[in-house]
């Protein structure tokens, strides 16, 4: 018997993807650590400690005895976006794909070990319309189809006015076609984030949005439990 | 936060719309609502208030508040705009020990009522919200509770003992080692006496210094009330939101009461909350106010904020007229105290701490006017700042090893022993963080080897590229690992492997251009990728994406497949797909995959080898179920004039 030619993983042929779809209008893929510092995971990001909002993120810690500072399996590729302006003046325009932690139960659709993908971008009079217009481009693209966005109210932490984002798959063959689906959260970067990073929020604007790409896979490709990405098994792997 | 519609018409009146309606709207300008049921004859919407609302509504009257904003109308009857009085009585002393953890705290005093059942429409409604009736003054503490957000708690002031003709309370931190007894949880009959730590905020009894409850999370015992009690001590304060959050985070107790403490609601609102109480207590159990009692000791802050009709139109990229921003900032109750041409300087209400910075507001225009308003940009092409180096190198390494069949895992960042241990695991198997990919490829090989042939392959290769984690003096770090695993023999390790594994890692070396220093041992190389990445060239672009097939997963079967060889002669001239036909058609459903292995021609003959897969996506297969089907097979394969073998 031949050896026949093996298999991408569905995440990492989809992060490629997504860089490609982003690549095209300009937005630089960024990476950071996925052990991190309370200061970056959550500090930067306006999460201050004994706040509810801490909740919205169930996060595991490093033991004190093995860090200098507290320090986290980081909670979402967020921080990335805080190292990244730190060190480049706008404008900015990233796409940080990432594995990220949650400490919870998991089931079919939660692992405690996923993929988020976050895009940030920041420039002189950036408002939501670009928002709405960037994923409309890019869910159009990645699920070959044109796609509809519209925002509902929301809220993060790390961004002011934040939004929830559905989206609608018009003209496609797709199960998805023709229905609203939750995908993700988002909004304009929080002005002490902007500031926290010494980018003057009275000159710039910026979106920021994330999605797990785990949940991507399951509308694009109709994965039934997200835990199989992380087993290791072929009998998953080797139908992509 | 469960809503009932019904309670909100008594803010809204008659221009409360449908729960169909109140939903769409909470839904596309508020909150995201969970679901509606009836429960004890009312419809009980359950919205999903965001943590930034948490402060004014987790509560019917903040709801109310909402839709009326947002459907710009005015409350029928507001709580909170009606003025608070009630005469002060000097029968009850509070001292605050420490303002910023209580700065404010009221007392009011009731004498004269009757403990009996509370009247069955507010019984209903408490039902409604999932609460037990208990008597009229508990159910009314909790009922003001949900219709301003504003815990409360009776007391019997017969069993309060007082000093100096006063009933003494106290507001203080814990001392190390105090323990204090608090009211049995759900479902136990026994109370929990709780050791402090000196972070908890206690209310004490002050002639005596004596612990009665965690403030702020729940009550104890002491001056329960009971069904002789006639006269009561009703208190309602405040508490620094973060003392109150971590103790009932730390003592995992999370009670109506601490959800809406740890949130903040209004310095301003206990006034509010004593006037209604006392009014409902006085209907339902009789009885007569002598006073309120108000401790106020660092008043709340006014938020005064300027927002320019710029910066909303700059963020939202609407095109809003100074005017319309005007409007829509005035339906949330705010004041406008000052206007010039491009801007206007205004107070918030004064229950809506979230209200703070310009962005604050400029959220609330973006809601209450519409977000579907907003109109997309569409992005334009532009070039690339930046190559990132891991992911050009990283699709590089993937493309030869896929050419050389190893399939792509990525498996788990947890494990059951190693030396970075996390302090809150999700399982005792998972309390470490990976410092090598090697244990799980190993791990992968050994699961994946006996789905050899229903994969239709002839040995297991895979390889994972991944972040590992390792210990330094001083911290945790981590890299990019690469790991490649190879097993062609079901019993484990063979020799055979490491030679499939080098030229894996010679091909990947070969795309670098350059050495990668690999750990190998039993079929399992490793190597680390961040320090080679390290020195590799910046490349100008990305290499295209070959094209991406259609992909549709289904599900695998969990069951064991079952494999059959079958060898036939036949004719020269009759192709390998033809044959293939035959056997898929004969054998039936369970025939999940065929492959031909072996081919040969002899005197005009060809012969052909498959290996047939069968597998059930409901049940584990035995002989006794495939010798039948091999029978059929068999006999379509004579039956075409075909020699088995």
């Amino acid at each position: 018997m031949q050896t026949p030619q093996g298999h991408q993983h569905p995440l990492t042929s989809m992060i490629s993807e997504i860089n490609a779809i982003f690549a095209e209008i300009g937005f630089v893929f960024a990476e950071g650590p996925e052990a991190e510092t309370e200061h970056y995971n959550f500090n930067m990001l306006n999460v201050p400690k004994d706040h509810p909002s801490r909740d919205m993120q169930d996060t595991f810690w490093f033991k004190d005895k093995d860090v200098s500072e507290p320090m986290v399996l980081r909670t979402q590729t967020s921080p990335v976006q805080v190292r990244y302006m730190e060190k480049h003046e706008p404008p900015i325009k990233i796409i940080i794909p990432g594995k990220v932690f949650r400490n919870e139960s998991t089931d079919a659709t939660h692992e405690a070990q996923f993929y988020q993908l976050e895009g940030l971008c920041i420039d002189k009079g950036i408002h939501l319309g670009h928002l709405k217009g960037t994923l409309e481009y890019f869910f159009s693209k990645f699920f070959s189809g044109k796609t509809e966005v519209r925002f509902r109210p929301s809220f993060f932490p790390f961004v002011e006015p934040g939004v929830e984002i559905d989206m609608k798959l018009l003209e496609s063959d797709s199960k998805l076609a023709g229905k609203w689906i939750e995908v993700m959260g988002a909004g304009m970067v929080h002005p002490n984030v902007l500031k926290g990073c010494n980018i003057d929020p009275a000159i710039y604007s910026g979106f920021a949005f994330g999605i797990g790409i785990d949940r991507l896979g399951v509308m694009k490709y109709g994965i039934e439990d997200v835990r199989d990405s992380y087993t290791g098994d072929l009998r998953f792997v080797n139908q992509f | 936060m469960k809503v009932i519609h019904s309670w909100l018409k008594d803010y809204l009146g008659e221009s409360l719309p449908d729960v169909n309606k109140v939903e769409e709207l909470l839904t596309f300008h508020a909150f995201e609502v969970d679901g509606i049921e009836e429960v004890a004859g009312e419809s009980v919407i359950d919205v999903d208030v965001l943590p930034n609302r948490s402060s004014d509504c987790l509560s019917m009257r903040g709801i109310a508040r909402e839709l009326a904003t947002i459907t710009d109308t005015a409350l029928a009857r507001d709580p909170l705009a009606e003025l608070v009085s009630l005469s002060p009585t000097d029968k009850v002393s509070i001292q605050i020990a420490d303002s910023a953890a209580c700065p404010r705290f009221t007392a009011s005093v009731i004498t004269g009522v009757t403990i009996k059942e509370s009247p069955e429409w507010l019984q209903k409604r408490l039902r409604a919200m999932g609460q037990r009736p208990i008597n009229n003054i508990v159910d009314a503490t909790n009922y003001v509770m949900y219709s301003l957000g504003q815990p409360m708690h009776a007391y019997d002031a017969d069993l309060f003992p007082q000093m100096n003709g006063q009933w003494q309370i106290g507001i203080r931190f814990a001392v190390v080692g105090e323990t204090v007894s608090l009211l049995a949880e759900g479902g136990k009959t026994e109370d929990r006496i709780i050791e402090l730590t000196g972070t908890e905020l206690l209310i004490v009894e002050g002639s005596t210094d004596s612990p009665v409850g965690l403030a702020g999370v729940k009550g104890g015992r002491f001056a329960e009330l009971h069904s002789g009690t006639k006269n009561i001590i009703i208190e309602a304060a405040h508490f620094d939101p973060q003392v109150i959050r971590k103790t009932a985070r730390r003592l995992g107790i999370l009670t109506d009461a601490s959800k809406r403490f740890e949130n903040e609601p209004s310095r301003e609102l206990p006034p509010y909350a004593q006037r209604d109480i006392i009014k409902l207590i006085t209907e339902i159990a009789g009885g007569e106010c002598v006073g309120l009692v108000d401790e106020y000791l660092v008043k709340q802050k006014e938020n005064i904020t300027n927002v320019s009709r710029i910066n909303v139109n700059r963020l939202l990229g609407l095109n809003l007229s100074l005017a319309e921003v005007k409007k829509i900032i005035l339906r949330t109750g705010a004041e406008v105290i000052e206007e010039d041409s491009d801007s206007i300087t205004v107070r918030s209400p004064w229950e809506r701490s979230d209200l703070v910075i310009e962005e604050d507001y400029i959220e609330e225009v973006g809601r209450i006017y519409g977000l579907h308003n907003i109109v997309s940009v569409m992005p334009e092409a532009q070039s690339l700042a930046e190559i990132n180096v891991k992911q050009y190198y990283t699709e590089r390494i993937r493309r030869v090893l896929l050419e050389q069949g190893f399939s792509e895992v990525m498996t788990s960042s947890f494990q059951k022993k190693g030396t970075i241990q996390l302090q809150n695991a999700l399982a005792s198997d998972k309390s470490y963080v990976r410092e090598s990919l090697r244990k799980n490829i190993t791990a992968v090989l050994d699961a994946n080897f006996i789905h050899t042939d229903l994969l239709g392959i002839p040995d297991i290769r895979v390889f994972e590229i991944g972040t590992v984690f390792i210990k330094t003096e001083t911290s945790v770090s981590e890299y990019i690992a690469i790991s490649l695993g190879v097993r062609t023999k079901g019993n484990g390790y063979s020799p055979k492997d490491d030679v499939i594994i080098k030229n894996g890692c010679t091909a990947v070396e070969k795309i670098l251009g350059a050495e990668v220093v690999w750990q190998t041992e039993k079929g399992v190389a490793e190597g680390n990728l961040d320090v080679v990445l390290k020195t590799l060239p910046v490349p100008d672009a990305y290499d295209a994406l070959p094209a991406l097939s259609q992909v549709s997963y289904k599900a695998f079967s969990l069951y064991p497949a079952i494999a059959r060889d079958i060898a036939l002669w036949v004719d020269d001239g009759v192709v390998a797909e033809v044959v293939a036909e035959t056997l898929v058609a004969a054998a039936g459903p369970l025939l999940v995959r065929h492959t031909l292995f072996d081919t040969f021609t002899k005197d005009a003959r060809t012969s052909y080898a498959f290996r047939l897969i069968f597998q059930s996506t409901e049940r584990t297969l035995t002989d006794i179920e495939i010798n039948p089907i091999m029978e059929t097979v068999y006999q379509a394969v004579t039956a075409k004039g075909w020699e088995g073998r």
